[in-house]
């Protein structure tokens, strides 16, 4: 690989607190100007890697390298990373220039040089106005802007977002990503966010890394992260899905034939006779009717979401087994609570994950 | 009433009856805070400029004019001054090393914090000159160990009387202290690293501002007590360091001139406002 598909690199980093291993032998490499996100559950190891990344805290074993520099013993002032935390950590005693200000000044930086690129990142998060405002006296948007503008201002080699949008409410969040987004392609920045947010994964990054229990478990674009989980753990975290659980019967060239109690189905993986497995396809996969070559089962509709363009009908399949499946309007009718309904779905839209991996 | 007596209003301003009760609860305090704080202090304003023959200022003079009065007044501020500084210079990273204690540990280091306050100063200073005098426990240990060979002079000496202040009045310099520096949030800290500053600039660009507010609380209190101290300087140096507390109970106890005694008073509180207003005044941030 060129030197700038290696921006960072992170070799087998470890941690542990105590008895527990809170990162695994990670391996992730970022490329210049790449827009990566670290998405899992509370306590599955995202903000540890941020944090190791940052300087923050020292991981075990493993290596981190930035820039083409092995950063591993090197302490956080010394690594140029920028870092908007949750909380943001404005300084209250500075105002929103002297925020913005600091990073230049503590490295001696000349006063003109500073007050141009205050003015430059203040514009950039369309702040200006309040360069002499206190941290108190801004809205929760604003300082989520100022803690941007004072990271981009010293122009570090990565950005890094602990959970920075999760603050904000719904509405502006949701902004936020998008602006966030363009912003940072504008500045050619290389960022990773870290959230438990599958949203603003897909909506933010180049790619994603979904963590499970100090591991990576995928990583890859959003949209293949959706259309092809790696693991069972990876399709619930990210998006709806029908699960049903099955035995391997037969198995040839990638597909396997499993034995389900709502009858037989198709499905892609790679097992043994006899395996327990999951069988899954996501939502918008099913279709009302019978299809040829494909799976289907029939229940009776238990609940009817309406969400604007589409619609999520729940189907109780009989055998404590559930089928989710998403309706666009155009599908003609859109069934009722109660309605004995069939659903099929595509064996190419169907995968099958060994059932002792962790839901 | 006229024709032209306009309606009364239905029910008063929902801003005024707050008031009136917010009032009703300051009352109280206020009342007795007037009664047996203000209203001496006025008294003892009175007193010192004030005599059988009318309005005199000969007591400020002979306070502010005197060089043997100067020296008292300097001794006290010298008093006051070092303790709080050294106690300052303790208590900053003990006030740290508090907040960072964790379980038992946290609840042994403020018991031996906030035990000592229950007991008297008197008991306390008491205590100093039973360690410290000639044959006291730090001598006979020192000639025990081998290490001197004739005790040490230590009690009635500058040495014992600012160690006895500082040891006395130290929790009131941690406890301010530590309450901020147990609020402080260790991002800002992280922040500031991440965004290039050394340990030692973080220090002072972020960490000390930040726990500025404590700092200035610490160092009114202890100065306020410190220089205002009467017990110590009593019991641990004595005569030969007379201080405007010492020199007030003098001249009401034994010389019986209540005017000058008033005035030093007046003096002494003149000091303490003025640092505790620097102080206030300091912790409002620059800029």
């Amino acid at each position: 690989m060129s030197e700038a598909a290696q921006h960072l690199v992170v070799r087998g980093v470890s941690k542990r607190y105590g008895p527990t291993t809170v990162l695994d032998h990670i391996d992730l490499t970022i490329r210049r100007g790449e827009l990566v996100t670290l998405l899992g559950p509370s306590g599955c190891g995202k903000t540890t890697l941020l944090r190791a990344i940052a300087g923050l805290a020292q991981p075990d074993t493993g290596k981190v390298e930035l820039a083409g520099r092995d950063i591993t013993n090197v302490p956080p002032h010394k690594r140029n990373v920028g870092v908007v935390f949750q909380s943001y950590a404005l300084f209250p005693h500075l105002t929103v220039a002297g925020n913005v200000a600091f990073g230049l000044k503590v490295r001696g930086a000349p006063k003109g040089e500073i007050d141009a690129a205050v003015e430059r990142a203040l514009a950039l998060v369309k702040l200006g106005h309040l360069a002499g405002r206190r941290i108190s006296a801004l809205s929760g948007g604003q300082q989520q802007r100022v803690a941007l503008a004072r990271a981009i201002a010293v122009e570090p080699d990565v950005l890094l977002f602990d959970e920075a949008l999760s603050a904000l409410d719904r509405k502006l969040r949701e902004e936020m990503q998008v602006e966030l987004r363009r912003l940072l392609q504008d500045v050619k920045a290389t960022a990773i966010f870290v959230t438990h947010d599958q949203d603003e994964a897909l909506t933010m990054s180049d790619r994603a890394a979904v963590m499970n229990k100090g591991r990576i478990e995928q990583l890859a674009e959003p949209r293949e992260l959706y259309l092809r989980p790696a693991s069972l753990f990876a399709l619930n975290f990210v998006g709806l899905s029908t699960r049903i659980s099955g035995t391997v019967l037969a198995a040839n060239d990638g597909k396997v034939d499993v034995e389900t109690k709502l009858g037989r189905m198709s499905a892609l993986g790679n097992f043994q006779a006899g395996s327990p497995v999951i069988v899954a396809a996501r939502p918008e996969q099913l279709r009302l009717g019978e299809q040829g070559e494909a799976n289907s089962a029939a229940g009776r509709v238990r609940s009817v979401v309406f969400q604007g363009s589409r619609t999520l009908v729940e189907v109780d399949a009989g055998a404590g087994e559930s089928l989710l499946a998403e309706l666009s309007g155009r599908d003609g009718t859109i069934p009722r609570v109660h309605d004995e309904i069939r659903l099929s779905w595509p064996v190419a839209e169907t995968f099958a994950f060994p059932m002792d991996a962790q839901a | 009433m006229t024709e032209a007596a306009l309606p009364a209003p239905v029910t008063a301003p929902a801003a005024d009856r707050e008031q009136l009760v917010a009032i009703g609860f300051v009352l109280p305090s206020f009342v007795i805070i007037a009664g047996v704080f203000a209203l001496p202090l006025v008294l003892l304003l009175g007193v010192s400029i004030v005599d059988a023959n009318g309005l005199t200022f000969t007591h400020y003079k002979r306070l502010l004019g005197m060089p043997y009065y100067l020296g008292v007044i300097w001794n006290s501020l010298r008093l006051g001054l070092l303790t709080t500084l050294i106690a300052f210079l303790i208590s900053y990273p003990a006030a740290f090393a508090l907040a960072r204690a964790r379980g038992p540990l946290r609840s042994v280091l403020l018991a031996t914090l906030f035990l000592p306050l229950a007991a008297s100063v008197i008991v306390k200073a008491f205590a100093w000159t039973i360690l410290l005098r000639s044959d006291g426990i730090v001598n006979e240990t020192l000639i025990a160990l081998g290490i001197i060979e004739d005790p040490i002079r230590m009690i009635f000496t500058e040495t014992a009387l600012i160690v006895g202040a500082v040891n006395i009045f130290l929790p009131f310099m941690i406890l301010p202290i530590y309450a901020i520096v147990a609020q402080l949030d260790p991002r800002y800290a992280e922040a500031a690293a991440t965004l290039g500053a050394s340990p030692v600039g973080t220090f002072f660009r972020v960490i000390l501002p930040l726990t500025l507010p404590g700092i200035i609380a610490g160092v009114a209190l202890v100065f306020s007590l410190s220089v205002s101290a009467y017990v110590v300087p009593t019991l641990l140096i004595g005569e030969k360091y007379p201080t405007l507390a010492t020199t007030i109970a003098k001249a009401y106890l034994l010389a019986r001139e209540p005017g000058f005694g008033a005035a030093a008073g007046v003096v002494l509180l003149g000091i303490a406002i003025a640092v505790v207003t620097l102080s206030a005044r300091l912790s409002r941030e620059p800029k």
